[in-house]
């Protein structure tokens, strides 16, 4: 269908490693279908289009139905991980402590958690849109909208999961989502997908930077101590030769002594 | 002794149901002239009489802080979906004869319109500045004496950019809100086709939401066309609006809508 997209292990930073040669005609660069709000996509819409070859009818029913997702299930979404404070504080702020560089890690997942509960309601509705899948022929766009809300939902082992156990019970959205798995994730088996594929997934770093920036704060927090050291007088370097070097240094330290 | 239990469903609908609205010739913002018409088509849609009465205060006699809402018999209902609902109690519905995957394709399309129709009317009459200050503050704030509308325009204005900005339409330009306009109006008319309403021959709560919203934005004078020309851009959905307009208002003895 596209590009094929590897998973760094570990990072959860997502790349292509092989493309396909471009089909989109210069007459559909302006997707019909780009998602009208907030989603994340990964690859601009002119140049990978996973809606080539559905109908015009069936982009519009595409766009009806992210809709009718967007204002069903995100707020249901929000409030699973979120809001409630189970969920909150066992998994999702789990997830993103680990995943932060520090200090980031102590007030990101608060923000984030404030910022949740913006959207003034919290619908605990009945998931209708049943029969997506089997309304477009193959898979678009859409379905890799609707996988991202549900695989994370049936996939996250949440202590609280009133939702989770609803959704189970709705057997074809449950073979839908671990079909999807297998085919397009099957490195994961029946894994956990890693959590930092969340949609509002934070900027993780790659080993090497993460090495670099550990050393980096090291050195920095060394130079700091000997800096305010040298610069109080707790330390002083005296241009003396080095057989003296002793004696003055006693000398600077009981000068000291005799201060306090 | 015996206890009669009454349901709300057992009263029929009577002669002196009211909808609320605001005042329309200086209050009402284009938000709520579309929620109001929305609502109104649907019940004629239903056969059902209903009294438009405009209450300057009518945002606040809302059970939910919405307009329009009906008021019939001693009940208060308000916003297009709990009406839907109630009407339904009543033994009213447009949408019994639509099939499962319908229902849900009905669902999908209104959530739409409200999704971008309705945002983009939020974000035109509350965010753009422009049409914020020759428009919006002045006919919001009309009722009300010195300093009194100037406080509620500036209260309901920040109220709506920090539900814009929680929907992540606050950083959005008033281009691409209008390019979501037009990819709205374009889902519709594929949608609508060439059949008279969207479910083919009978209007549904669908119709009433989509005349609401269109043939307020065509008919509504802005600081410039630019929203309305989106709408113009597709005939169908032109024709649909003056079908619904001339069979369910005109034709009715409602005369014209203004």
């Amino acid at each position: 269908m596209g590009v094929r997209v590897e998973c760094v292990c570990g990072s959860g930073v997502w790349r292509p490693v092989r493309r396909v040669p471009d089909r989109t005609p210069s007459s559909l660069v302006k997707c019909p279908c780009s998602p009208p709000v907030s989603t994340p996509w990964i690859f601009p819409p002119q140049k990978y289009n996973a809606d080539y070859d559905l109908s015009a009818r069936q982009g519009a029913d595409t766009l009806a139905f992210m809709s009718l997702l967007e204002e069903k299930l995100l707020p249901v979404l929000v409030h699973t991980f979120w809001i409630d404070t189970k969920n909150y504080v066992e998994v999702t702020r789990k997830w993103y402590a680990e995943a932060m560089p520090f200090p980031l890690n102590f007030f990101l997942p608060g923000r984030m958690q404030r910022q949740g509960l913006q959207p003034s309601r919290v619908v605990l509705a009945r998931i209708e849109a049943k029969e997506d899948a089997t309304l477009l022929g193959g898979p678009a766009s859409l379905d890799a909208f609707v996988f991202s809300y549900l695989a994370l939902l049936l996939q996250a082992k949440l202590p609280s999961g009133k939702l989770q156990a609803h959704l189970r019970g709705l057997h074809n959205l449950c073979a839908y989502c671990t079909h999807i798995l297998s085919l397009y994730f099957p490195w994961d088996g029946a894994e956990v997908p890693p959590p930092r594929q969340t949609p509002a997934g934070p900027e993780t770093e790659e080993e090497p930077y993460r090495r670099r920036n550990q050393i980096l704060s090291v050195l920095a927090g060394l130079a700091a101590m000997v800096g305010y050291a040298l610069l109080s007088g707790i330390v002083s370097i005296q241009r003396a030769t080095p057989a003296r070097a002793p004696g003055t240094r006693a000398l600077g330290m009981a000068e000291e002594d005799e201060e306090e | 002794i015996y206890l009669v239990a009454e349901s709300k469903s057992a009263e029929p609908w009577p002669e002196n149901a009211t909808l609320y609205q605001q005042l329309k010739g200086e209050q009402i913002l284009l938000s709520d002239n579309a929620a109001s018409l929305a609502v109104q088509a649907f019940l004629q849609m239903c056969n059902l009489p209903i009294k438009v009465v405009c209450r300057a205060n009518a945002e606040y006699m809302s059970p939910s802080g919405k307009v329009p809402f009906i008021h019939v018999g001693n009940q208060v209902v308000s916003e297009l979906g709990p009406i839907v609902q109630f009407v339904k109690a009543k033994g009213h519905s447009l949408s019994d004869g639509l099939g499962e995957v319908q229902k849900a394709e009905m669902k999908a399309y209104m959530e739409l319109v409200n999704n971008m129709l309705l945002t983009a009317e939020l974000y035109l009459q509350w965010c753009d500045e422009a049409t914020v200050g020759e428009i919006t503050h002045a006919r919001y704030g009309s009722p009300y004496p010195w300093p009194l509308n100037h406080i509620l325009a500036y209260q309901k204005q920040w109220e709506v950019k920090r539900k814009m900005k929680a929907i992540g339409w606050g950083k959005k330009t008033l281009d691409q809100v209008l390019e979501d306009v037009d990819q709205c109006c374009q889902a519709l008319s594929q949608r609508l086709g060439t059949q008279p309403y969207f479910f083919n021959k009978q209007p549904t709560e669908l119709d009433a939401l989509v005349f609401g919203h269109l043939y307020t934005i065509l008919t509504t004078q802005l600081t410039n066309d630019e929203l309305s020309e989106k709408v113009k851009n597709y005939s169908n959905l032109l024709a649909f609006c003056r079908r619904i307009e001339q069979h369910y208002f005109e034709d009715r003895g409602k005369g014209r809508l203004s």
